[in-house]
């Protein structure tokens, strides 16, 4: 015996399909109304016309309209205008599922992550144009040391040759004309802005991943932390993952080639640019990716669970075996 | 040469220009994806374009009457995997018309919050599209807006297990003697050593066993990898 409801409706139905008790609402409901027992349904709760039938049947087993156990039986139908409210209060309860998933961390993240992957690229690109314009004009000075000062310097001068005497070289053989320099000194300050944005979607990276992936963040990085939990798509999803899948993160290229052509096999993704592994000598690389992925694993396993933040003792723990392994594969391995 | 191309009708609202199908516009003055908009006496049309619709792509594509894919105007439909709203959109433009002057119901489900942006923007100037933010394979969660079984149900999920899904759906939704359509993606199932034709032919078993299959349409062409179920409920 099962006790079928709707968001208005309830009726008590047997094996053969026969309908013993029916309870229908069939009032005019407000769409407020109508969406606050769409969400009771949906939610998995009875609504009030079927809790009075779950007190007169209590041996039949509630079950929402829509499941799959249900005989054939005559469904009692809402009226038109019910339909419409409920139309109505689904449109509602859509919008705000789609204004409630901003509130979805992963989604926060990547954004982030991503913006600041994109702003790094255009600021590369737009210092070293930067570099090779002013180099242009002032063919004595050396940037090779101070690449990154550049645009800072060249933001609080007002002419080429203020520049050059504050960088201490010859004065511009061949001056641009002012239209030019204007040209140039908007770039510049568009160059140093950036650097600085980055600064600030990096700190707010990092604090997202401090408390979205406290553990993997105290373990290998708040940043590290972040760009691992994007690519996996998801907290839920990098915990999900094997530690071999965390291990490869970022390294797809390498691993299909490997798989579809038997090149070498990649030994780390992401996580190489973790200092334990990126300066680590190359013939360790592997095994330490290998510890540290399952590392992460456990990490990421305790975020998503919420479980008990990995703390200072244990990365340390984990640094001690980084060091051990370092120590017993101290000399390469002979070819 | 635009003249001689022969106009065929396939509904009130759907129009087949050659190699072409037009719907006309229900939201008037308004594109939803850029496609072209274009007056045929006197009544604005929408160009549904089959790269972007596996459905428009379908009804190009099918060798029985094109007509047979749509369902009824003014029925209750199911789609399951609305996506971004093309297919939907001419599709409500087809069940509903003008400010719904057909009385159709559109009920769309999508899991994806990006997807359901677009598409409650797009319910806002469509009545009877009904956009619902969830899993099409929990029917216990958004089941209670279908009351009684459609005559036509549209299933497009780029997941594992689409046909299972789908049996299960029509099983729960779908009428006797009611039209089903499959979309199958066959890169979203497990890879199988004979490739995309065994995929294709692994699910014409299934279906076989459960329900009558009417048509399966290559997609190849318009849309790799893919290729469209009908059936008809028995």
């Amino acid at each position: 015996m099962w006790l079928w409801y709707s968001w208005q409706s309830a009726a008590v139905v047997n094996e053969d399909g026969d309908v013993l008790d029916i309870e229908i609402n069939d009032a005019r409901f407000s769409v407020h109304a109508a969406k606050e027992r769409l969400q009771l349904v949906a939610s998995g709760q009875m609504p009030p016309e079927a809790i009075i039938l779950a007190e007169r049947f209590p041996e039949a087993k509630p079950i929402a309209h829509g499941s799959d156990e249900l005989p054939e039986f005559d469904v009692p139908q809402p009226t038109a205008i019910q339909i419409e409210v409920a139309d109505e209060a689904a449109l509602l309860l859509a919008k705000e599922g789609v204004a409630i998933s901003a509130a979805d961390p992963d989604r926060r993240l990547e954004h982030l992550l991503r913006a600041s992957e994109e702003l790094r690229t255009l600021h590369l690109t737009m210092e070293a144009r930067l570099i090779e314009w002013v180099g242009l004009f002032l063919p004595s000075a050396r940037f090779e040391t101070n690449r990154t000062q550049v645009a800072g310097k060249l933001r609080d001068v007002t002419s080429l040759s203020e520049f050059a005497s504050l960088i201490d070289v010859d004065d511009a053989y061949e001056q641009p004309s002012d239209s030019e320099w204007k040209a140039l000194h908007d770039w510049a300050v568009m160059v140093s802005n950036q650097g600085r944005q980055l600064d600030r979607l990096e700190h707010a990276i990092r604090l997202s991943a401090q408390s979205h992936l406290p553990s993997t963040s105290t373990l290998v990085g708040p940043l590290l932390a972040a760009r691992l939990c994007v690519e996996a798509h998801g907290r839920s999803r990098l915990a999900r993952l094997p530690s071999g899948t965390v291990q490869v993160l970022g390294a797809e290229k390498a691993f299909f080639s490997h798989l579809r052509s038997g090149t070498a096999p990649p030994k780390h993704g992401h996580i190489f640019m973790h200092p334990w592994i990126s300066r680590s000598p190359r013939w360790v690389r592997g095994k330490i990716a290998r510890m540290l992925a399952s590392k992460i694993s456990i990490a990421a396993r305790i975020d998503e669970f919420e479980g008990t933040p990995m703390s200072q003792d244990d990365v340390d723990q984990v640094e001690a075996r980084v060091e051990a392994i370092r120590k017993e594969f101290s000399k390469p391995p002979r070819r | 040469m635009a003249k001689n191309r022969r106009i065929r009708p396939l509904s009130d609202s759907v129009l087949l220009e050659g190699r072409n199908i037009w719907t006309v516009n229900a939201n008037p003055g308004v594109a939803v994806r850029g496609e072209s908009l274009r007056k045929f006496r006197g009544v604005e049309h929408r160009r549904w374009d089959p790269n972007r619709s596996k459905l428009g792509a379908g009804l190009l594509r099918t060798r029985n009457d094109p007509s047979n894919l749509l369902p009824q105007p003014g029925s209750t439909v199911l789609y399951l995997g609305a996506g971004h709203g093309t297919t939907i959109s001419h599709l409500h433009d087809h069940l509903c018309g003008r400010s719904n002057q057909h009385r159709g119901r559109l009920v769309a489900v999508d899991l994806a919050p990006r997807c359901l942006r677009d598409l409650t923007h797009l319910a806002d100037g469509r009545p009877g599209l009904v956009p619902v933010l969830g899993d099409a394979r929990k029917f216990d969660a958004w089941g209670v807006l279908i009351p009684s079984r459609v005559d036509w149900l549209f299933q497009d999920v780029a997941q594992a297990g689409q046909v299972e899904i789908f049996l299960s759906a029509v099983r729960r939704f779908l009428s006797k003697d009611g039209i089903g359509l499959l979309s199958l993606k066959a890169a979203s199932e497990r890879h199988q050593d004979g490739g995309d034709a065994d995929i294709f032919a692994g699910a014409i078993a299934k279906l076989s066993d459960e329900v009558e299959l009417v048509e399966h349409i290559n997609l190849t062409g318009f849309e790799d990898q893919h290729a469209l179920f009908v059936i008809r409920r028995r």
